[in-house]
């Protein structure tokens, strides 16, 4: 009996997940393993929820992609061709999106977040890196052989030549032990051009829908290597927020970076553009900044509750709604005042959509939490 | 018969007995003296392993890991309830401190890890920017005032221990205690037993008053109130003594018989008792049915010598005379009777369970000893001290007139009764078959299922799974590696894999283990960033998530990490869920270098004794039949008369499976044995019954005038049997003890229905038989 039971449970298991028919998988990889197919999906830890459409559609931990088509609806667990932690999710239109994770994965969709595929994992990121350090190594050796040097420019080639060659010894050092590194946001620029970024200043970006992928790293003014934990895409610019108060602005889709100056030096863990085009970013501890000039100048929203702040979202009724830890939500209403309040469930909150009823779908360490109209 | 008995020429048994009966009397005195001494010795014990199958696969992996899982699971809980306003008064803080000084100071808690909010290593802990930055949560400037009182409620809050060690509804605060086994000074095991009552007088008696109440939770307190629970039953022996002394002298009307059975029977529990300690096999709560099984045996017994030395003296013969015919004439029915008990008991040991293996040595010891006291010792008794003349009188009275009730059973042989009586047994044979397809393996009771739902511990442990947010049914997967590898990234990789595939398993709540605590802990070293919830390959960075890891969840030298699953309940379906998807998951990922062993935890072990008891149920029936069959055949060469008294006992085997499928009865360790017992007694009584039949048979009466003689020998002895057996173990359904109260509830079923199958189904049957043409009875 528990023979036939077990028997028949290896046949489910194997038609879910579709492991590979020989289903001795002898050494666990959890960059390709597909994910497995999860009734407690909508529980398990997840990250950034966003719209394709009209459709909700959010990722998190073991390679979980859900989405339904509204908040009334059941979700529908996506197949996903690798089980690693997601940290985030972009789409370009009703069809195609990015998703990015741990162990340097990157997943595409084409069908509206149904399926999804890999195209870039860690292992063939070190190839890349390894190609991309070499040849920075190479061309800053070169513009070093330069007599004409003045003392600074010297002084900082060297500078960069040091973080080059430190990363190029890095990547040889991942080859042995893997990918360690992961990406933390992407931003859909268009269906051609995404942009992903992640821990240790990592920075690619895709201007052929994906295909293939260049490395940015050096575009950044960021020797300390501090992680680059959000994107976020406006009309004109493009920002780009990390580690210990790094704050970046780009005018060509990523090519090149301008360091803003930074209203703090802790860190930021997001960034929002509101509808009336301000620059929100916000953090540590409760720290919220406004710019209304594209990152120029920012004045400082503080919390009393002084917990991480990972997301914001439009409010429906005018203003911003903002997301943290320990189930903190906040809003800052189109009057500037902010009204505070804690989700019962105490559950970090990473992100948020507004549903048709204004109620708010939230997603964070609990999984998929509602709440049905913020609390006045 | 007493004629015959009389012509026949004595035996040697009885002139061994009958000849030397001083000198029998001062050995069966001495006996009785040294015995009684080492029965006052035996003291009950709840030992954990005697409850388990020792030899099954899961627990044997448990024992290969036991030392490193020991102080996880042997946790108590003690909730501190105030119930008026909330627990950030200075009263209640006082009192939550006082009891967490108290229990400090308990022998056997572990007080490194004692945990509530009074104690220092609880703490709250932030995010800040230049790190982390926190304190205890009582703070350092603790003065009792309102000021404290809220930066306490803050801490809390800031400490993550909200369901933890404090309530939801801040009603309550909890003391997280965990035990040593073994005194780490002394080296002595904790006796359960003592902890548990100083809890009580120390904790609970101590501080409850009308504002606060105290709730305790946790497998010492489980064993601790099962040990006070099982000395209650020594009450209800007294109650069974009671009562079967007045049913004793009901049917003898003679105050010296009665006494005379009623001490050899004590005698024989004296003697059981005294043996099983000389072997040191002990008595636990599940063999503490025996002795009542064994006095009531003796006393059935004994009737049958009464009777017969009663009967005796009516026929003029003097005390010893009526004493020596008696013996004559029922040893080798009492022997055979007796045998077959004993068999039938000795069948258990087919179930790899300790505690039954023991019942069933004690039953069988009891049996025999009940041989010597009370076929034995009873008639020399008798022959010094004789039935009373108001006894005899009685005898010779009830002799002359038929009994209105035995006159009743007598219909049915007749046709029209006994295709009534078929009739009504088919359907309840139905009705059987139907619900027993519903009768559930294992417990089916939330909480401590030894215990009653309404017991104060299952009550405590209510409180405490309503308003704390752990489960109390843990299922424990080990995960073996080689040394030092209990955190190598490969194999934590695949013990994510597992959590999730174990937490998207039906039943399953929740699933912790060091795997958790690393991706918590690169959750918390990366500035509380939950998108670095994940583990990572660079194994510097796991050693620095790991860090803070507590201790149960990885051995010391790193080659076995537990996985606790946390289930709903402790159902058998559950269960069986839970260990098909481990299987399931280990059939299809092997990692090198690491195992995923079931089990632990106390569903782990339950899951075990499931698998143990279905597999062993099927085989004690068949066994237990079995041997009744091939008894029952070698007595009567007959195959009908076989039918005759097996098919009764089958119709009670099978209704009493639907009674325990109606009364959400479980089959378990102790439910299995009592299904073994009533057969092994029951068919006792067909084989009483249809001696007589078969005398009467061959003596050319017909079938109606053969069970009216049956019945006019037998059948009030049946009868009165019947209802001593009953009386036995049916104080038993008072225990506090739950199952105790499930095996006297479903034996006293047995062995009424059993009684009055014999009564009714035999004639019946008989009557069937004689239709379908013959003598083939005989």
């Amino acid at each position: 009996m528990i023979k036939a039971t077990a028997y028949a449970g290896t046949l489910l298991a194997l038609s879910l997940a579709s492991i590979p028919a020989t289903a001795q998988v002898q050494d666990y990889e959890v960059i390709t393993a597909p994910a497995m197919i999860a009734p407690e999906a909508t529980s398990a830890v997840l990250t950034e929820i966003t719209l394709a459409g009209d459709r909700q559609i959010a990722v998190g931990d073991y390679g979980l992609v859900i989405s339904r088509d509204s908040a009334d609806v059941e979700w529908q667990q996506a197949l996903v061709d690798t089980s690693v932690f997601l940290t985030a999710v972009d789409f370009a239109d009703d069809l195609k999106g990015w998703a990015v994770g741990h162990h340097g994965v990157i997943m595409h969709t084409s069908d509206g977040g149904r399926t999804w595929q890999r195209q870039l994992d860690g292992f063939q990121y070190i190839e890349l890196q390894q190609l991309y350090f070499a040849a920075q190594v190479e061309r800053l050796t070169e513009a070093l052989d330069n007599d004409e040097l003045s003392e600074d420019e010297r002084y900082e080639l060297e500078l960069e030549l040091e973080t080059a060659e430190f990363q190029l010894e890095n990547a040889e050092f991942a080859v042995q032990e893997g990918p360690t590194k992961p990406f933390l946001d992407v931003l859909v620029l268009s269906e051609q051009v995404i942009l992903v970024s992640g821990a240790y200043g990592s920075l690619l970006r895709s201007i052929d829908g994906g295909v293939t992928w260049n490395l940015l790293d050096a575009a950044v003014e960021n020797p300390d290597n501090f992680h680059l934990n959000a994107l976020e895409g406006g009309e004109e610019f493009t920002f780009l927020a990390g580690e210990a108060g790094q704050l970046f602005r780009s005018n060509d889709q990523g090519t090149s970076w301008e360091t803003l100056e930074s209203p703090y030096y802790g860190s930021y863990f997001g960034l929002h553009i509101d509808a009336k085009d301000r620059l929100w970013v916000f953090g540590l501890r409760g720290n919220i900044f406004v710019s209304d000039d594209q990152g120029n100048s920012f004045r400082q929203i503080k919390l009393e509750d002084p917990v991480n702040i990972n997301a914001a979202a439009d409010a429906p009724n005018g203003g911003v709604y903002l997301v943290g830890n320990a189930g903190a939500l906040a809003w800052v209403n189109a009057a500037g005042e902010i009204i505070e309040t804690r989700h019962g469930s105490g559950a970090a909150l990473t992100d948020l959509v507004i549903n048709n009823d204004q109620s708010l779908t939230l997603v964070g360490q609990l999984g998929v939490l509602t709440l049905p109209a913020f609390a006045q | 018969m007493s004629d015959q008995l009389e012509k026949s020429k004595s035996v040697f048994l009885e002139r061994l007995l009958f000849n030397f009966r001083p000198i029998w009397l001062v050995i069966f005195a001495l006996i009785t003296v040294v015995l009684a001494w080492n029965a006052s010795q035996v003291r009950p014990e709840a030992s954990f392993t005697k409850m388990i199958p020792t030899n099954h696969e899961f627990i044997q992996n448990y024992f290969d890991h036991r030392n490193d899982l020991a102080g996880m699971g042997n946790v108590i809980r003690i909730a501190v309830e105030t119930t008026e306003g909330n627990i950030f008064t200075a009263d209640f803080q006082q009192t939550l401190r006082d009891v967490t000084d108290e229990v400090f100071f308990i022998p056997g808690v572990d007080r490194s890890g004692l945990r509530s909010i009074w104690t220092p290593n609880v703490r709250w802990s932030e995010v800040t920017e230049e790190g982390f930055v926190g304190g205890p949560v009582i703070p350092d400037t603790w003065d009792a005032s309102d000021e404290s009182l809220e930066q306490l409620r803050t801490n809390v809050l800031r400490s993550g221990e909200l369901g933890n060690l404090v309530a939801s509804n801040f009603k309550s605060a909890l003391i997280f205690v965990p035990l040593n086994e073994i005194n780490p000074d002394t080296g002595e095991a904790l006796d359960y037993q003592d902890f548990s009552q100083k809890l009580e007088t120390l904790i609970r008696d101590k501080y409850e008053s009308d504002t606060v109440k105290i709730h305790i939770t946790g497998f010492a307190k489980v064993i601790g109130d099962l040990i006070e629970g099982a000395e209650q039953v020594s009450l209800f022996f007294l109650l069974a003594i009671v009562i079967t002394l007045l049913m004793l002298f009901w049917y003898s009307r003679c105050w010296r018989s009665a006494f005379a059975v009623l001490s050899c029977s004590i005698i024989a529990v004296v003697w059981q008792l005294g043996i099983i300690e000389l072997i040191g096999s002990g008595i636990n709560p599940y063999s503490m049915l025996v002795p009542f099984l064994v006095f009531a045996i003796g006393v059935s017994h004994g009737v049958q010598i009464i009777n017969a030395i009663a009967n005796n003296c009516v026929d003029g013969h003097d005390k010893l005379k009526a004493s020596r015919l008696a013996f004559r004439g029922l040893y080798i029915a009492g022997l055979t009777a007796l045998v077959s008990d004993a068999i039938g008991f000795t069948t258990l040991m087919v179930i790899d369970i300790a505690v039954i293996q023991e019942l069933a040595i004690a039953a069988s010891i009891g049996v025999a000893v009940v041989i010597l006291t009370n076929l034995g010792l009873l008639p020399i008794l008798m022959s010094y001290i004789g039935v009373s003349a108001t006894g005899t009188k009685y005898t010779a009275q009830a002799r002359a007139e038929s009994h209105p009730v035995l006159a009743w059973f007598s219909h049915f042989s007749r046709p029209k009764w006994a295709y009534s009586a078929l009739f009504l047994a088919l359907i309840g044979l139905t009705w059987g078959l139907v619900y027993s397809q519903q009768m559930k393996i294992g417990d089916l009771d939330a909480g401590a299922p030894e215990l009653r739902p309404d017991s104060r511990y299952n009550l405590d442990n209510e409180f405490i799974v309503d308003n704390y947010s752990s489960s109390t049914d843990i299922f424990v997967v080990m995960a073996e590696t080689a040394p030092s590898q209990c955190i190598a990234y490969d194999n934590l990789e695949l013990m994510d894999r597992f959590s999730w595939h174990m937490q998207n398993t039906p039943g399953v709540q929740d699933v912790k283990s060091v795997v958790y605590v690393a991706k918590m802990g690169s959750f918390g070293l990366n500035e509380g960033n939950l998108k670095w919830f994940s583990l990572n390959r660079n194994q510097y960075v796991l050693n620095a998530n790991t860090s803070r890891t507590p201790s149960g969840l990885i051995n010391p030298d790193c080659s076995m990490a537990p996985i606790i699953i946390y289930l709903n309940d402790h159902k058998a379906e559950t269960l069986k869920t839970v260990v098909a998807s481990v299987r399931e998951f280990n059939s299809n990922y092997q990692e090198d270098g690491l195992k995923l062993l079931m089990a632990a935890g106390n569903s782990g072990i339950e899951a075990a004794t499931n698998m143990v008891i279905e597999d062993a149920q099927y085989k004690m029936l068949l066994w237990v039949y079995g041997v009744v069959i091939v008894l029952v055949f070698i007595a009567f060469r007959s195959i009908p008369t076989v039918i005759c008294i097996v098919l009764p006992l089958a119709l009670t085997t099978v209704m009493s499976q639907g009674l325990m499928a109606v009364l959400g009865i479980g089959v378990k360790v102790a439910t299995l044995p009592v299904i073994a017992l009533g057969v092994g007694i029951g068919v006792d009584y067909g084989i009483y019954i249809y001696t007589k039949i078969k005398e009467a048979l061959e003596q050319g009466m017909s079938l109606d005038d053969s069970y009216k003689y049956a019945l006019e020998n037998t059948g009030k002895a049946v009868g009165f049997t019947g209802l001593t057996l009953a009386i036995g173990v049916a104080t038993w359904i008072f225990s506090p003890i739950k199952f105790q109260a499930d095996m006297g509830i479903l034996l006293t079923f047995m062995f009424l229905w059993n009684m009055l199958g014999a009564l009714i189904l035999i004639p019946a049957l008989a009557r069937l038989f004689v239709k379908a043409g013959g003598k083939k009875l005989m």
